[in-house]
């Protein structure tokens, strides 16, 4: 093959960029750092591209996760948006569902955050569909006309959202409007609803294509700015971009409709998660991304990670497939206080300023990184392969006089107290997901990533009881590594709200085939090869009645009773019943999937299987197993061969991460340099 | 026995408590069969230990808080907790005891270890059900006694140790107008509650009877104090506040609320002696759903954020004289129980006498409801659909009162989606927009509610549910009162005419405009930014005339 030999990965984080080259010729993988840049968030993914010193002409694939988009609506630095929709139905984006968020439903003096869409911004038109999507009343191209001119010429709009009420159901209304609209103002930039997304629900359609119109221009011009950038450099590969849900779409496709990349921040590493599972042969994998100020965790049965449909940011819902992922506000940075006695950690964070106390940079608060310090898991002058000294003093007297004092209790118990209270909050969280698929935690092997990952993932597994810990190499890089696996994927849906028995089977059938064919369209726009292409099917299905539907693959062809059986022992698994109930097919869903060629996993001959190697030192920590203090072997993880095994409690460090067990945990390397992290066969966790 | 724990170990067991309530929450919202349960979240969820305390809860509606405490008591009163077994279900909606009116099924369960220990605890789902045979279809608005308002259970085992008590199951099927949707949310409440057995006794087996009922006091006793910290930062003191509802349904007469809070040494006293006696119409409220509201006032005033349990409600005491429309006793009609929605505002109306510095105006004043009820145009099936809406909120001491929420009785609440309110019904939506000038004016403005106009495609009847169109909402600090919710039905015909809580047939072609009511304004309009107030004008909350009029801002 004479393609170029290099795959780039290309990571942004809020404090960093990691970047990663794989030559595909020798399947070796290389990782550099630099920092962000927030003000010209390109120069950073230059830097650390130019860090790794690539030959960008010898380039083949150049693939980036960011989460500019997501910080665009955090920061409200969108353009000025437009929202044009029916008349008298202005006020559909700014009503929303009329509710608060969960967190606040006893604050009786909250306020909503700024909207992406100031009300003077907002316009209706004459013309409307019924809900059978028949039209009532045609388009007013005159209004719209007027309308237009309004939110372009006086207002200053530089991107409009389009959604009419049941355009689900027909969108040539919408299509009519966003062509006159793109003749009118060529430079301005028009989402559609319906092709953003054809579902029901308008104020969720509505928010989803407001999001789009929002982050567009911003995201055009980031684009644009790193194909420059890259060009300068001589790439003339395939630029692309991940997605939140799944895969990765080209930088081209990403400017037009860049919402589906903007929860794609955690997606690195559950792509990756995905391609272990299957290398690895787990049926049930559950990824955690553990950083400074919060944790990631997603389940992958099957090697594929589930996906929700309804995301939500910022409190605006999003219709967009996305990995399901549960953030929970648990990491590093989380702040330890007592109150009236009681030891609470979070939800306040430390973040990277002014970080944790023993940061030394302003931090006075005890966080979990200071109990990590004070149990004796961080070795004050290794971290961050010695680049960061460590004020482990600091630390210990702030944990000693905020928290040991006060609970009468040791500094080291104190810290063990706040390891306790966040792992607590996460079992409850992590179990949800779990529960929620029907599944225990106990069938689930736990891939541990992120910085903090493997420092907490152990405990985590005997608070589980989960089986198995699986430690990657260069866990707080494993997201940009997963990227490199990363295929290209479109995803199409509509929604049809009929009952199975009374559907016409032949007709479901013929628009998945309809959506496969789209699907295979986008992907050649993409430039992939039709002998890459694959395609999957789904219907969403419910109860007639019930809200929340369960995804069935259709793997061949449709007939009722089989969907019908299938529905009710998925409902079954989840639920714990099944119903009599007519079943209602609410949406048909195609995803397209342009196979990439996905990075080996090196694997290594076993060694003579005597870690004793790699043992470096001995350190005093505190043992979860037996609750207490105890010497912990310190291994160099680049000096573990496969086929090692040692029992905890054990350290293992790799400059950037330090791995955890506790006694009554065993570690076995396996042939691709992974660390199994089990129950000691002597027993159960402790 | 009694351990010692430390706080690291009760926010630890505490954690795991609130978890069980959180996949109960998931389990019923994930299965419940109505929208009124998976929309509008209907519910309330929550666990108890052994002596009946409460201990965790899930939101969901504002105004259950706590409320599930007073039927679980009443239930085990009736039943008697020596007659309960490992697997009983028990259901109670007898409006009395329940805390709300016959369409909330609450199911409790007592949780057993499996090897026949002592009792662990309790769990228990509340949930508003379709139908359960009351004198109308949909929802009830004129009932003059309970018996008008659908099957009473009183406490009744729906599981007997494990078993479905079939019998009973079919008696709720030949009573209901709705019978699959009702059957499917017994279902999947008892989902919910077996969930949450199970959960409880992997939480006691996990750390031991004797820690968990060691965190339990503790956590009870630090929520206690968390309030008794807040409401000595309050100014103590007796303020007495009174308001009216517009009727009660049947008479046009309107009815006297009162509410006396009290703040002492002893805590927070709230008195609705002074109130009307009970009346003819389903507007009395339960003592139950009484204290479940003087609860809701109580947690936002002291502890906003977090989780609630038996421990924060301890320095509360809630009286209404037996007999008065907020201590309803049998056969009061009880159906419509909006009352409670202006009493959790009265109780702020009576605080801010005291504190006006520190509590936000009126809103909007109530949750204006409504529901269309008839024969689906396309297929002639029956079909009742409802929406409760969005009003303004009242400006708070320090910013604007915020527009087109949902009522802080149901915060958490959503509105019902226009594509599905058309598809599913005989109704067409021409106008869902903000209502400019309903805000009271003020330094800080009120926020503004929203004008929705209802074409009908069909005929059916229309029930409109609102008790509050006649009175303004209250303002503070010099601040102006609001508009509040108006429902003209048939505008610019012979049959036009103003609606409170009335079921009216409607016909094909008709119009119905519902404006919801704005929140009312805090401080001196003089004193507003004019700069905020020509913002208002552009973004088109404050016509033009009202800035020049009430603000005195002429450059708009």
């Amino acid at each position: 093959m004479t393609a170029r030999p290099y795959h780039l990965a290309v990571d942004i984080g809020g404090t960093f960029v990691d970047a990663m080259e794989l030559d595909q010729r020798t399947g070796v993988v290389r990782f550099r750092k630099a920092s962000t840049t927030p003000a010209a968030p390109w120069e950073g993914v230059l830097a650390a591209v130019e860090a790794l010193g690539t030959d960008l002409a010898e380039a083949e694939v150049f693939i980036h996760g960011t989460t500019l988009g997501l910080n665009a609506v955090l920061e409200r630095r969108g353009g000025a948006t437009g929202i044009i929709t029916n008349a008298g139905l202005r006020d559909i984006f700014l009503i929303g569902r009329g509710n608060l968020p969960d967190e606040q439903m006893y604050n009786f003096q909250y306020e909503r955050p700024p909207s992406l869409v100031q009300r003077r911004h907002t316009a209706g038109v004459r013309g409307r569909l019924d809900h059978h999507g028949e039209v009532l009343e045609p388009l007013d191209e005159d209004d719209l006309r007027d309308v237009a001119r309004q939110l372009v010429e006086e207002q200053g709009v530089i991107s409009v959202a389009v959604c009419f009420l049941h355009s689900y159901l027909n969108p040539e209304s919408e299509q009519r409007a966003a062509e006159l609209l793109r003749s009118w103002y060529p430079e301005l930039k028009v989402s559609v609803s319906t092709d953003v997304v054809r579902e029901y629900r308008e104020y969720e359609r509505t928010s989803t294509t407001v999001l789009e119109a929002y982050i567009r221009p911003i995201f055009e011009r980031y684009v644009d700015e790193l194909e420059r950038g890259l060009a300068d450099r001589d790439f003339a590969g395939r630029f692309l971009i991940m997605r939140s849900g799944g895969g990765s779409m080209t930088s081209d496709a990403a400017k037009h409709s860049p919402t589906p990349t903007v929860l794609s921040g955690p997606a690195g590493g559950i792509v990756g998660g995905s391609y272990i599972a299957e290398v690895l042969g787990r049926d049930n994998l559950l990824t955690f991304d553990i950083g400074g100020t919060s944790l990631d965790a997603c389940v992958i049965e099957q090697g594929t990670a589930v996906i929700t449909h309804e995301a939500e940011l910022e409190h605006y819902p999003l219709l967009m497939p996305t990995y399901d992922i549960r953030t929970i506000g648990a990491g590093g940075g989380s702040i330890a206080t007592i109150e009236r006695g009681l030891l609470k950690v979070g939800p306040r964070s430390a973040g990277a300023q002014p970080g944790p106390v023993c940061y030394g940079r302003g931090g006075t608060e005890p966080t979990v990184t200071d109990a990590a310090v004070v149990l004796g898991y961080v070795d004050p002058d290794s971290f961050l392969s010695g680049r960061m000294r460590l004020h482990d003093k600091e630390a210990l007297t702030a944990v000693t006089e905020q928290i040991a004092g006060p609970l009468g209790l040791t500094p080291r118990e104190a810290a063990a107290g706040i390891f306790d209270v966040m792992l607590a909050k996460t079992v409850g969280a992590v179990r949800q997901i779990t529960v929620e698929r029907g599944h225990d935690p106990k069938a689930f092997s736990l891939l541990a990533f992120g910085g903090a990952g493997p420092l907490v993932a152990p405990l985590l597994a005997r608070e589980l009881n989960v089986g198995e810990v699986i430690v990657p190499f260069a866990p707080s890089g494993f997201s940009a590594w997963g990227m490199l696996s990363a295929d290209v994927v479109t995803d199409l849906s509509r929604t049809r709200m009929e009952l199975l028995d009374e559907a016409d089977l032949g007709d479901v059938a013929a628009e998945l085939d309809e959506l496969g064919r789209d699907a295979f369209r986008s992907l050649a726009d993409q430039g992939v090869d039709e002998s890459h292409m694959a395609v999957e099917r789904q219907l969403e299905l419910r109860y007639l009645g019930q809200e929340h539907t369960l995804t069935l693959s259709i793997h061949a062809g449709l007939d009722a009773k089989t969907i019908r059986d299938a529905f009710n022992e998925m409902h079954r698994v989840r639920y714990g019943h099944s119903m009599d109930n007519p079943i209602q097919i609410l949406t048909s869903r195609v995803r397209g999937i342009g196979r990439t060629e996905r990075p080996e996993l090196p694997t290594s001959p076993a060694g003579d299987g005597n870690a004793a190697r790699a043992l470096v030192t001995t350190r005093r920590a505190f043992d979860f197993g037996i609750r207490a203090e105890a010497d912990f072997a310190v291994f160099d993880r680049s000096k573990l061969e496969p086929g090692d095994r040692f029992r905890g409690p054990a350290l293992v460090d790799e400059g950037t991460s330090t791995t955890v067990v506790h006694s009554g945990q065993q570690v076995m390397v396996e042939e691709h340099g992974y660390l199994l992290i089990t129950p000691d066969s002597e027993g159960a966790f402790a | 026995m009694t351990v010692a724990v430390d706080g690291a170990t009760v926010e630890v067991v505490r954690s795991y408590l609130l978890a069980v309530a959180d996949e109960m929450r998931t389990t019923l919202i994930r299965t419940a069969f109505n929208p009124v349960i998976y929309e509008v979240l209907d519910f309330g969820i929550s666990l108890y230990d052994e002596q009946a305390r409460l201990v965790a809860e899930a939101p969901g509606l504002t105004r259950f808080l706590g409320a599930n405490d007073h039927s679980l008591r009443m239930g085990l009163a009736y039943v008697g907790e020596q007659n309960l077994q490992a697997g009983d279900v028990v259901m109670l909606n007898y409006p009395y005891w329940n805390a709300a009116h016959t369409y909330d099924a609450t199911l409790f369960a007592p949780v057993f270890p499996p090897d026949g220990g002592e009792l662990v605890g309790y769990v228990c789902v509340r949930a508003h059900w379709m139908d359960l045979g009351a004198k109308d279809r949909g929802y009830v608005l004129d009932s003059t006694d309970v018996h008008q308002e659908g099957l009473l259970f009183p406490g009744t085992k729906l599981w007997d140790r494990g078993e479905p008590v079939t019998a009973m199951h079919e008696l709720i099927r030949f009573n209901s107008r709705m019978p699959e949707l009702v059957i499917g949310d017994l279902h999947a409440q008892v989902s919910c509650l077996r969930t949450g057995e199970r959960r409880l006794l992997e939480v006691v087996e996990k750390f031991g009877r004797d820690t968990v009922r060691a965190a339990i006091d503790r956590f009870l006793d630090a929520d206690e104090q968390a309030s008794r910290d807040a409401l000595a930062a309050l100014p103590h003191g007796s303020w007495t506040a009174e308001d009216w509802m517009d009727d009660d349904g049947i008479s046009e007469d309107p009815i006297r609320l009162q509410a006396t809070v009290t703040i002492d040494a002893e805590g927070f006293h709230v008195d609705f002696t002074g109130s009307s006696p009970m009346v003819p119409g389903p507007v009395n409220l339960p003592i139950g759903a009484t204290i479940a509201c003087a609860r809701v006032a109580f947690k936002a005033l002291t502890t906003t954020f977090g989780p609630s349990s038996a421990g924060h409600f301890r320095p509360l005491t809630v009286h209404a004289p037996e007999g008065s429309l907020f201590h309803a006793v049998y056969p009061a009609a009880t159906f419509t129980q909006w009352t409670g929605n202006l009493a959790v505002e009265l109780i702020y109306k009576a605080l801010a006498l005291g504190m006006p510095d520190r509590v936000a105006a009126c809103s909007g004043g109530d949750v204006p409801g409504f529901m269309m009820v008839g024969d689906h145009p396309d297929t002639g099936e029956f079909f009742a659909i409802s929406n409760n809406d969005v009003i303004g909120w009242g400006a708070c001491p320090d910013h604007d009162g915020e527009s087109a929420v949902n009522h802080i009785c149901q915060t958490v609440a959503r509105t019902t989606p226009l594509e599905v309110l058309e598809a599913r019904s005989g109704m067409r939506f021409e106008r869902l927009e903000v209502r400019p000038d309903s805000g009271g004016a003020g330094k800080w403005r009120g926020g503004c509610g929203i004008r929705r106009e209802i074409r009908f495609v069909s005929d059916g009847e229309f029930l409109s549910v609102v008790k509050r169109t006649r009175s303004r909402p209250w303002a503070l600090d010099g601040g102006e009162e609001s508009r509040p919710t108006r429902v003209v039905a048939f505008p610019g015909t012979d049959r036009e005419r103003l609606l409170s809580t009335r079921r009216v047939a409607v016909r094909t072609g008709d119009l119905i405009v519902l404006e919801t009511g704005g929140g009312a304004g805090h401080g001196d309009p003089q004193l507003r930014d004019p700069g905020a107030v020509r913002r208002d004008v552009v973004q088109g909350y404050v016509s033009p005339e009202a800035a020049r009029e009430i603000y005195g801002v002429n450059d708009v």
